[in-house]
C-alpha cells in the first residue's frame, strides 16, 4: 500500500511517502528531511502514539504548575483517559526535570515526567 | 539611581534568543553579557508552551518548551551571564546606551554592541478589526496558553478559535485536553496558517473541524460571548452572501499572527524591511546602525525555535567581536528575492563564509528548487519536495559557491 503521512516530530511536518504492506510493514520511504521520520512513521502505520504533554498543580513552588509528558508517548487512544487519571493530582516542590510524577499510567507502561524545574518556596 | 554600568554586549530580552545570543557572546570572550528581560523568569514563550517538538534540529530529539528552555538558562548561568530581571528598557540610543526601568529605579548601561531579541506579541482583535459587541470572552490564543500553561486558570467551556496559526491549533487540543469543548477553527486563507503537523495531531486527532476561507462575521453576547457568526470569504475576502451560519461558545480564541516587539528599532531609525517588519541585516545579523544587532522573532517569524537559536548563536558570537574588536566582515554582496520568494534573510553578505539562509515562498509548491543566481549564472540549485509559506525554508549555501559572483549581487529565486 502507498500512503502519505504527515511527521510531527518537529514543525518542518514532512509529507512522508510511505510504501508499506501489514504483513511486512514499511517497505521504504521517501520526501523526508531527516531520520526521524522512519520510526514515526512506523509508529503511526502500526501502533499509533502521541506525546502526552499537560501541566500538574505544585505546593510551595515558585511556579503554581508543574509542565509534565508522558514518556515514552502513550497510544494515541488513550489520551483522554489519560488526562482524566493526571486531574487531581498534585506534587510538591521541589521538582527537576525528568523527575518521574506518576508511574505506569493506566497500565501503558508510560510514566507522566516533570519537563520543569520548580524550586521550593 | 546608580552610576551607569558598562557591558561588553547587552542582550534586550531574555527569550530563546536572548539566552542563545548571551551564552555564545560570552562563550566567544566578551567579559560582561548582560541580559535584560521584563518578565521574572527567563524562558520568553518557551515557558507556556509545554507541548513538544523543539530541539529536533540542535538536539536531534523533540523536547517540551520548559525543556529546551532549561538548557539554555543552565548555559547562561555556567557562562556568567548577568540576568538582570523585571527590566524594562524605556531607551535605546545610536551610541549604545541603554536606559532600564526595575524595582531598583532607572539605570544607564553603556554596551560596546547591543542585541535586539525581543521577539513578538500577538495580534489583537483590534489590530483585525473584528464587528460585533465587545463581551468577556474574547483572548488571544497565547494569553490563554500562559493563562492554562503557566497561571493554572482555566477561560471557557465552549471555543470558537479565529485563525489557524501554530498557538491556535495548539491551543485547540490543550483545551479538550483539560475538558473544554472546541467547536470549530474558521480561517480568512484558503490555507491553513499553522504547520500541516499541528493540523494532524491538534484538530484531525480530535475531530474538530476546520473551515477554510471563513471568519468571524459577529460575536454576540453582552457581558459574555453567548455565540458567534462564521462566515465564508471570496477571494477578495468580502463575505460571501448566504454563506452565514450561527455557533453556539462563551469563548472566542484569535490566533491571527504575531508582530515583531520593534518598537526600540523604529525609535533608533533602523532600516526595516516591509515584509519581515524586522530590521535589514548582513551575515553577522548586523543591523543599519554600528554594533546593534538582531535576531529571533523580532526580526523573522521563526516557526521553528531551533533556527532562531542558531541565528541567535551567530548573531551572539558577531555580536563579542564587534564589541571586542570594532571589525565584522564586510557585507558587500546584495541579497535579493526574486520569483517565487517573500523574502531572503540576509541581505548582505561577505562572501568569505558559508551562510545559512532563511526564506518563505509566496505559495505552497511542489518538487520545485531553490536556485541562487548571479550574473546568469547558477552558483547553487537546492531541490525543494515541498514548500509552504507556513514553514520558513533555512539552506546552507558553502562559501566555495561565491566565487564567481558578479557585480555583488546575488538573486534567489524558485524553479522548475
Amino acid at each position: 500500500m502507498k500512503s502519505t503521512i504527515i511527521c510531527i516530530v518537529c514543525p518542518v511536518s514532512c509529507p512522508v511517502d510511505v510504501e508499506w504492506t501489514k504483513e511486512d510493514g514499511v517497505l521504504g520511504i521517501k520526501n523526508h528531511l531527516c531520520k526521524l521520520a522512519g520510526p514515526y512513521v512506523e509508529s503511526e502505520l502500526f501502533d499509533p502514539r502521541r506525546l502526552l504533554t499537560t501541566s500538574i498543580p505544585v505546593d510551595s513552588g515558585d511556579w503554581p504548575l508543574v509542565s509534565v509528558k508522558s514518556d515514552p508517548p502513550i497510544p494515541k487512544n488513550m489520551m483522554l483517559e489519560a488526562m482524566d487519571e493526571i486531574t487531581g493530582v498534585r506534587v510538591k516542590a521541589p521538582i527537576k526535570v525528568g523527575d518521574v510524577l506518576m508511574t505506569d499510567i493506566l497500565g501503558t507502561g508510560c510514566d507522566i515526567v516533570a519537563t520543569r524545574n520548580v524550586k521550593k518556596v | 539611581m546608580g552610576d551607569r554600568e558598562f557591558a561588553d554586549v547587552a542582550i534586550i530580552g531574555g527569550g530563546p534568543a536572548g539566552l542563545a545570543a548571551a551564552a555564545e557572546a560570552k562563550g566567544a570572550g566578551a567579559k560582561r553579557v548582560i541580559m535584560i528581560e521584563r518578565d521574572e523568569r527567563v524562558g520568553g514563550i518557551l515557558n507556556q508552551q509545554v507541548h513538544d517538538g523543539f530541539g529536533t534540529k540542535v538536539f536531534k530529539e523533540a523536547l517540551t518548551g520548559p525543556e529546551y528552555s532549561a538548557i539554555y538558562e543552565d548555559r547562561v548561568n555556567e557562562r556568567g551571564v548577568e540576568t538582570w530581571l523585571k527590566t524594562t528598557v524605556t531607551e535605546l540610543t545610536k551610541d549604545r546606551l541603554i536606559t532600564v526601568r526595575s524595582e531598583r529605579g532607572v539605570e544607564k548601561i553603556q554596551a560596546g554592541a547591543v542585541v535586539l531579541a525581543m521577539g513578538c506579541r500577538e495580534r489583537t482583535r483590534g489590530a483585525i478589526g473584528t464587528p460585533g459587541t465587545r463581551p468577556a470572552g474574547v483572548y488571544t490564543a497565547g494569553a490563554v496558553q500562559y493563562y492554562m500553561n503557566v497561571s493554572n486558570l482555566a477561560v471557557g467551556r465552549k471555543v470558537v478559535i479565529l485563525g489557524s496559526g501554530d498557538i491556535g491549533l495548539i491551543m485547540a487540543r490543550r483545551m479538550v485536553l483539560e475538558g473544554a469543548e472546541v467547536v470549530c477553527v474558521a480561517e480568512i486563507l484558503p490555507q491553513p496558517s499553522g504547520i500541516a503537523g499541528n493540523i494532524v495531531r491538534c484538530l484531525e486527532d480530535f475531530d474538530i473541524p476546520l473551515y477554510l476561507s471563513t471568519t468571524v462575521v459577529e460575536i454576540h453576547g453582552k457581558e459574555r460571548v453567548t455565540g458567534v457568526t462564521l462566515a465564508e470569504v471570496g477571494p477578495k475576502m468580502g463575505e460571501k452572501k448566504g454563506t452565514r451560519r450561527y455557533f453556539d461558545c462563551d469563548t472566542l480564541l484569535l490566533s491571527v499572527g504575531l508582530i515583531p516587539e520593534t518598537e526600540l528599532a523604529n525609535e533608533l531609525g533602523l532600516t526595516m524591511s516591509p515584509v519581515t517588519n524586522g530590521a535589514i541585516v548582513d551575515e553577522s545579523f548586523h543591523t543599519s546602525a554600528p554594533g546593534i544587532f538582531s535576531c529571533g522573532n523580532v526580526l523573522q517569524v521563526h516557526d521553528v525555535v531551533d533556527y532562531a537559536t542558531l541565528e541567535a548563536e551567530k548573531t551572539g558570537i558577531a555580536a563579542a567581536r564587534y564589541a571586542l574588536t570594532g571589525d565584522l566582515p564586510e557585507a558587500k554582496i546584495s541579497i535579493s528575492a526574486g520569483a517565487g520568494l517573500r523574502y531572503v534573510l540576509p541581505a548582505n553578505i561577505s562572501g568569505e563564509d558559508s551562510i545559512d539562509f532563511t526564506m518563505r515562498p509566496w505559495k505552497e509548491e511542489h518538487d520545485k528548487s531553490v536556485v541562487f543566481k548571479s550574473g546568469g549564472e547558477v552558483l547553487r540549485r537546492l531541490k525543494m519536495p515541498h514548500m509552504e509559506p507556513a514553514g520558513m525554508i533555512r539552506v546552507r549555501v558553502g562559501k566555495g559557491r561565491f566565487k564567481h559572483v558578479e557585480n555583488n549581487e546575488i538573486t534567489v529565486e524558485v524553479e522548475d
